[in-house]
């Protein structure tokens, strides 16, 4: 399976509900699959993927789909215990897992050895998890955490293809254009104290 | 007349502060704790400081404005979250940060970072105010926090034993 792919494959199962990308191919990848509005794109904070989606399941009833990676995700994984702590019914959590560092140079992970995302997932209490190793397994779980409560995970074993071009958009243009689909208060120097308000 | 503690969860909610995500530290247990107990405030614990920028940097982006607690060695821990994510991407998150190695301390370990923490902060470029005492402390607070969104930026709020009382002895 290849990540270009289950991106597209994803991308046409969903309406308006959030993707937050990891860093490096899963950005460049979200972006070529389809911009939308509601695609958040990271730029560098190995490891925080989640964990922002995190910020967002807890702050709005929209379904948040975070596309992490394994490497991102060994750097925190910490975060795993958190979502299962907060429990967000409106949380999935895919990772990409190649099994390597491909941007650094194709190193293998532990996830290439002994290391079982899924496992970690489910040790750390979240209750509804899936390995996938190909596109219509990804399909099947995916229609049912989009329907169901969550929080899911899922552990998506993919293949690396060709590279492709870095995501153009400027970080802090993600974030205005991003929060403008959540509120009509799109920087932050009009959301100040609610007696300044109009 | 307010406490410290309750002087910033009410300054808090004059900014509609409602997500607070913290890593424990026993001197600042007084601010969290009360936050925690009140409903106003969804109270997050987070296993390391890094995260706690991530979850908050999400809250933002959906329209929810957060802030983190973590001591200055957390800190240490959270710094490439904000100089790759609340930086760049312009989130405006309130960063309170309880200063180990000030006056009182007794462990030797948490002097280096915690005298480090505001050079750092000095040259990320990134506003902060010491909160070392009652007096003023609701301006000081309000106005951090209100340059902070009107910056889009992070600002840095350090509290130090002369304020809270910790481990002065």
């Amino acid at each position: 399976m290849l990540r270009l792919d289950a991106t597209k494959m994803i991308l046409s199962q969903l309406k308006d509900e959030v993707v937050i990308s990891n860093l490096g191919p899963t950005t460049d990848e979200l972006w070529i699959a389809g911009h939308r509005d509601r695609n958040f794109y990271t730029y560098g904070s190995m490891g925080l993927c989640s964990s922002m989606a995190l910020g967002m399941a807890l702050s709005t009833n929209e379904k948040i789909i975070s596309l992490d990676g394994d490497g991102s995700l060994l750097m925190n994984m910490g975060a795993l215990a958190t979502i299962a702590r907060e429990n967000p019914k409106n949380l999935v959590v895919i990772v990409w897992d190649n099994e390597e560092w491909c941007q650094t140079g194709h190193q293998k992970t532990h996830t290439a050895f002994s290391t079982d995302l899924e496992k970690v997932a489910s040790g750390c209490g979240i209750e509804k998890t899936a390995t996938v190793r190909d596109i219509e397994s990804l399909e099947g779980v995916l229609i049912r955490a989009l329907a169901e409560d969550g929080p899911w995970f899922i552990n998506a074993k993919i293949d690396e293809g060709e590279e492709y071009p870095v995501m153009p958009i400027e970080p802090e243009v993600t974030l205005w254009r991003f929060r403008r689909t959540f509120t009509d208060i799109p920087t932050g120097h009009l959301t100040a104290a609610p007696e300044a308000r109009p | 007349m307010p406490n410290w503690a309750e002087t910033i969860a009410e300054e808090l909610k004059k900014k509609e502060i409602s997500l607070i995500v913290f890593v424990p530290d026993i001197s600042i247990d007084r601010v969290t704790s009360l936050l925690e107990s009140d409903p106003y405030f969804h109270v997050v614990a987070a296993t390391r400081e890094e995260e706690a920028i991530g979850i908050a940097s999400g809250a933002f982006a959906v329209g929810r404005n957060a802030a983190v607690f973590m001591q200055s060695s957390g800190f240490g821990n959270s710094v490439n979250a904000i100089c790759s994510l609340a930086i760049p991407c312009r989130f405006p998150i309130p960063i309170f940060i309880n200063l180990r190695g000030e006056v009182g301390e007794f462990n030797i370990a948490q002097v280096p970072m915690g005298r480090a923490t505001r050079p750092i902060l000095d040259v990320l470029n990134i506003p902060f105010y010491t909160l070392d005492t009652d007096h003023n402390l609701d301006k000081t607070v309000g106005g951090a926090l209100k340059l902070c969104y009107s910056s889009r930026e992070p600002v840095a709020l350090c509290m130090t034993p002369l304020l809270h009382g910790g481990k002065l002895a």
